[in-house]
């Protein structure tokens, strides 16, 4: 038996899905992408560093913030540059802004009509039409955090080596503070309609893996850790993680030294950083009732509903804090340009984000490697497909085709991003 | 074309492409949703399951580049279903991104990436109008939301009404028109290298608003002088000649100057 689907809707980028099916045995179950290659890094080995995170952002629409972040740190890792204290958490609260935007466009658009039994969100949005605006409003809170911050919410820019072109005025840090405490409790109520959603119950052990730093839910930078013990620097990330090619495939997956496919994402970080978490996002969590260790990816839903309270938690310590701090200290300082090599990873929406690069003394870019989420947790989707099928066999193709999409879109894959 | 009450069928569709040109749409929020109350969306797969059953739409719309034999596929077969064309973004409208590999060295750039070649498709780069006739463009890397409510609003009304010749059009003037009602400091005269004066407005300013150089994305006005440009940048040394090719790379200009340059 053969189990195809040619396209799945709602994901960021184009991919089918073909299992192969020997009496009762799940052969292979793997997912096809459609997409055609950009060869982003091959574009910019030659370039002016400059134009890195400007092109890299570029690799996708909906975190393109989180793709100019990492790459500028990479670039100021590579050539020494520091920055200040206001750069750093001006940049940790556009990673939130951008992983509540992220979350909720996935949460509520993307993932939310399979477990309603609704084929398309145009008919969602007019069953829901309360919970449609509660999610539009938490949506545009992380929205206007890229846009005021950032400059622009696709492809933000202000953000450059250094520190930022230009500064929010206090006013509009005051103005994002306001919307921050209107949004928290939008946020819990959404949460509450989430909680009512009936998941399907299926767990398979493997690794999760995700960036930690002491005392922080860590997302804009630590060391790499698993619940199997990992624990490495970033700058290791390159040894422990292999990506290979395999003939054929225009995604490189990644291996990790433990041979076993692992997770990252949501349901990896709250997995390994639960006790981390902020006041109002660990009740939430904990009315869950969910057991760590979680196992369940679809429960990766609610653990991005988890993390959009944490976001709106930590964007406003983080707004309460700059608008006490002297902004302008995070406009952009001189600095040397200097020829070196640098690697950076911050928590993407969908998971650990690696950049590696190799600048040369005149600021021309060498070499680079981008190890994205999706590339990371391809085969670890395959893996739980196969050992999830089974239980769908017996139910009609259209079932068990409702059913595999929903088990694919509950991972959040961005396709885009895995091919770059 | 006849006149027509009933709400235009339309569909979105991507190509190639990082899709941030659709997000810009979804990110209108509740604007989106009651644009949608005007049409009727025949297929637009970020939002929905059901299936296409390629019925003729009044007006088709794709973003992305045409890299692999699918995409060519889907585009030809946009256009033949769909009275009107529109293109969203840079890399449809002018290579965007993934062109930047036409310009590079022996075409080598894919050995950067992949170590097996076999079985990937990797054409050169080529904008959406070398495939299928275009009727409408809105440029820029990504789109401009607002721009987007207002010439589509327009281009529905002239797809009711049945005359095609009443489509819009996007007046000829740079981004520093914009940028100065804004109130924003001229960012030349910090002997910043911004392509504003020979490129075409409409974004809003939004890079010179946040002290980013403009580099282009919504490509050159008709009546840009890319030569006074070149050499103010050279002059007042802000810019050599081979940076300012590098960035007319970034969002493939760099084709369209050579264009004008040979004519």
């Amino acid at each position: 038996m053969n189990i195809r689907i040619n396209h799945i809707n709602k994901m960021e980028g184009h991919a089918g899905f073909m299992a192969s099916v020997i009496k009762g045995d799940v052969k292979s179950a793997k997912l096809e992408v459609h997409e055609g290659i950009r060869l982003i890094e091959g574009i910019l080995i030659g370039r002016y560093y400059k134009d890195m995170p400007i092109i890299a952002q570029r690799i996708c629409g909906i975190c393109p913030v989180v793709h100019n972040l990492t790459s500028i740190k990479a670039v100021e890792n590579a050539m020494g540059v520091k920055v200040t204290n206001e750069t750093v958490n001006l940049r940790k609260l556009l990673e939130w802004g951008q992983i509540i935007h992220s979350h909720a466009l996935h949460l509520f658009f993307l993932s939310l009509a399979d477990f309603l039994d609704i084929e398309n969100d145009l008919n969602l949005v007019k069953k829901y039409p309360e919970e449609t605006k509660k999610a539009i409003k938490v949506r545009e809170y992380g929205m206007a955090i890229v846009k005021i911050v950032g400059g622009r919410v696709v492809h933000p820019l202000t953000n450059e080596t250094g520190g930022f072109k230009k500064v929010p005025k206090l006013e509009d840090i005051q103005k994002l503070i306001s919307q921050s405490e209107e949004v928290l409790p939008v946020a819990l109520e959404l949460g509450e309609f989430f909680k009512k959603i009936k998941l399907p119950d299926f767990s398979r052990e493997s690794e999760y893996v995700c960036l930690n730093k002491e005392g922080e839910y860590a997302i804009y930078d630590g060391d790499v850790i698993s619940n199997k013990g990992l624990h490495i620097p970033v700058k290791k990330f390159e040894q422990n993680f292999q990506e290979l090619q395999r003939p054929q495939e225009i995604i490189k997956r990644v291996k990790s030294d433990s041979e076993s496919s692992y997770m990252i994402g949501a349901i990896a970080r709250i997995n390994n950083q639960s006790r981390k978490l902020d006041t109002v996002a660990e009740k939430y969590f904990e009315s869950l009732g969910y057991k760590l260790p979680d196992y369940n990816p679809f429960h990766n839903i609610l653990y991005q509903m988890v993390e959009v309270v944490q976001a709106v938690e930590e964007s406003l310590k983080l707004l309460k804090i700059l608008a006490n701090s002297h902004l302008e200290n995070a406009l952009t300082r001189n600095y040397e340009i200097k020829g070196g090599e640098g690697v950076a990873a911050v928590e993407a929406p969908r998971g650990t984000l690696y950049y590696y690069v190799d600048i040369d003394d005149k600021g021309y870019i060498k070499n680079l490697n981008i190890i994205t989420p999706t590339a990371q947790f391809l085969s670890h989707l395959e893996d739980d497909i196969a050992a999830y099928l089974p239980r769908i066999f017996d139910l009609s193709d259209k079932e068990k085709e409702k059913k595999l999409r929903a088990f694919i879109r509950a991972y959040d894959p961005c396709i885009s991003c895995a091919v770059h | 074309m006849k006149e027509t009450k009933t709400n235009p069928k339309i569909a979105i569709v991507s190509l190639t492409s990082c899709e941030g040109c659709q997000f810009v749409l979804l990110d209108l929020g509740e604007k989106f949703l009651s644009l949608m109350d005007q049409v009727e969306m025949v297929d637009f797969r970020l939002l929905e399951d059901e299936e296409d059953k390629g019925d003729p739409l009044d007006i088709g719309i794709v973003e992305g580049n045409p890299v692999t034999e699918d995409n060519v596929k889907t585009l030809k077969s946009l256009r033949d279903r769909s009275k009107v064309l529109i293109v969203l973004g840079n890399c449809a409208a002018m290579g965007g991104i993934p062109e930047v590999k036409n310009y590079q060295e022996g075409k080598g750039t894919i050995k950067h990436v992949y170590k097996y070649l076999q079985g990937i498709t990797n054409p050169e780069i080529k904008e959406v109008d070398n495939f299928v006739e275009v009727d409408f463009t809105f440029p820029g890397c990504p789109i401009t939301g607002e721009e987007f409510l207002y010439y589509f609003e327009r281009i529905i009304e002239t797809v009711k009404k049945g005359n095609l010749s009443g489509l819009p059009e996007i007046p000829d003037q740079p981004v520093c028109i914009q940028c100065r009602k804004l109130g924003n400091r001229c960012l030349l005269l910090d002997k910043k290298p911004c392509f504003g004066p020979m490129i075409l407005g409409g974004c809003n300013a939004v890079c010179p608003t946040s002290r980013m150089v403009c580099q282009g994305c919504r490509g050159l006005r008709p009546k840009g002088n890319v030569e006074a440009m070149k050499q103010m940048f050279r002059k007042q040394e802000m810019m050599t000649d081979q940076e300012f090719e590098d960035t007319t790379e970034i969002y493939g200009l760099r084709d369209n100057i050579s264009e004008l340059e040979s004519k």
